[in-house]
């Protein structure tokens, strides 16, 4: 029985400071919202797939910050690629966490190809990153979480979880937040 | 002076600490040299989308960043620089090498060279095309200025006349 989402980012949230995180547009972002608003928190509205790769920016402008994304399977799908070059960069400071639901949520819950054979684990060892660990319910994603926040990465956590229903909708106020999210890191 | 180094010097004086690219020919002496610069992270890039949004994460860090890819990337950019860089107001430089203009060889980079200019306007992005060396630095700096002003990526064309363009192997 795959993990509750909501439940898995309450859990993240109780283990972070003031770590960035950024999610990933759609339920992501509604389950992070309602998990725990915070100034740290990105919510993204567009771009799909690219998530990982501006949390990789992120990590590598600011090495004293540890970065934690928040992607979805479908998403990540489209940017095979970020994992080849986030191994090939090696931040150590990047979590990249992919909440699998096996589904596109957002549009209406069609299988992705994790519902299949595709396997994003094996496909992050593949591309040469060596921190990776699978989890399949809350315990194991809290102590997966755990070490990612604590040993140097990059990390990437594949964590099967069910997709929640939660209607909730983050302000669409992405200029605002952007600014909000900078002056959280203190980057402005 | 040849235009990678005034480039590359402009680059680095006019404070960018990053350049995510897609490997390319005609940029490969300008990265060599921004590569031995100190203080700028060099990102090779999987696809010019992903460049994009590395961009943009460092930009929500803090820093500077610069695209520097073909022509032809530029249709795999356009996702992240819609949803992302003009969408929420990300500022960054686009150096792009032509492909599919004058002097193209090969008949299927000829589309996106028909196209690039008025995809670029569609997109609301001013573009400035440098066809001389001695306008390489002054264009960089107006560039970045403009940029960083506005909150949105402007694009620099290296012409095939400034560039040579690509060597046919």
């Amino acid at each position: 029985m795959a993990m509750n989402r909501l439940e898995a980012f309450r859990r993240l949230l109780r283990l972070l400071d003031r770590e960035p995180v950024i999610a990933n547009l759609g339920k992501n972002c509604y389950d992070l919202f309602v998990a725990g608003h915070r100034p740290e928190n990105l919510y993204t509205w567009g771009a799909m797939g690219s998530v990982s790769s501006v949390g990789l920016g992120l990590a590598l402008a600011r090495p004293d910050l540890r970065v934690v994304v928040l992607d979805g399977d479908g998403s990540l799908l489209m940017n095979l690629g970020s994992l080849a070059t986030i191994a090939s960069l090696r931040p150590p400071n990047l979590v990249h966490i992919v909440c699998d639901t096996g589904t596109y949520e957002t549009t209406g819950g069609q299988a992705t190809h994790t519902a299949g054979a595709a396997d994003l684990a094996a496909i992050g060892r593949g591309a040469g990153l060596s921190h990776v660990e699978s989890a399949i319910d809350l315990d194991q994603f809290e102590r997966a979480a755990r070490r990612g926040l604590a040993e140097p990465g990059p990390w990437l956590i594949v964590a099967k979880m069910e997709g929640t229903s939660t209607t909730a909708k983050v302000p669409r106020r992405p200029i605002y937040d952007k600014y909000r999210f900078m002056e959280a890191i203190e980057s402005v | 002076m040849d235009w990678s180094t005034v480039m590359a010097d402009t680059l680095k004086a006019n404070g960018y600490d990053m350049v995510a690219y897609v490997p390319d020919e005609v940029a490969d002496r300008l990265l060599e040299l921004l590569r031995e610069k100190d203080a700028i992270a060099m990102v090779s890039a999987t696809r010019e989308e992903e460049a994009v949004a590395v961009l943009c994460g460092a930009y929500l860090g803090g820093k500077r960043g610069a695209l520097v890819m073909q022509g032809s990337g530029l249709g795999n950019s356009i996702n992240a620089i819609c949803g992302l860089a003009i969408g929420i107001q990300i500022p960054f430089l686009i150096i792009i090498s032509e492909r599919g203009r004058l002097g193209e060889l090969n008949p299927v980079q000829t589309p996106m060279g028909r196209a690039a200019p008025r995809i670029l306007e569609a997109l609301g992005i001013q573009s400035f095309r440098i066809d001389k060396v001695e306008d390489v630095a002054a264009t960089v700096e107006g560039a970045t200025k403009l940029a960083f002003a506005s909150l949105l990526p402007v694009a620099l064309i290296l012409s095939t006349a400034l560039s040579g363009g690509k060597t046919w192997r």
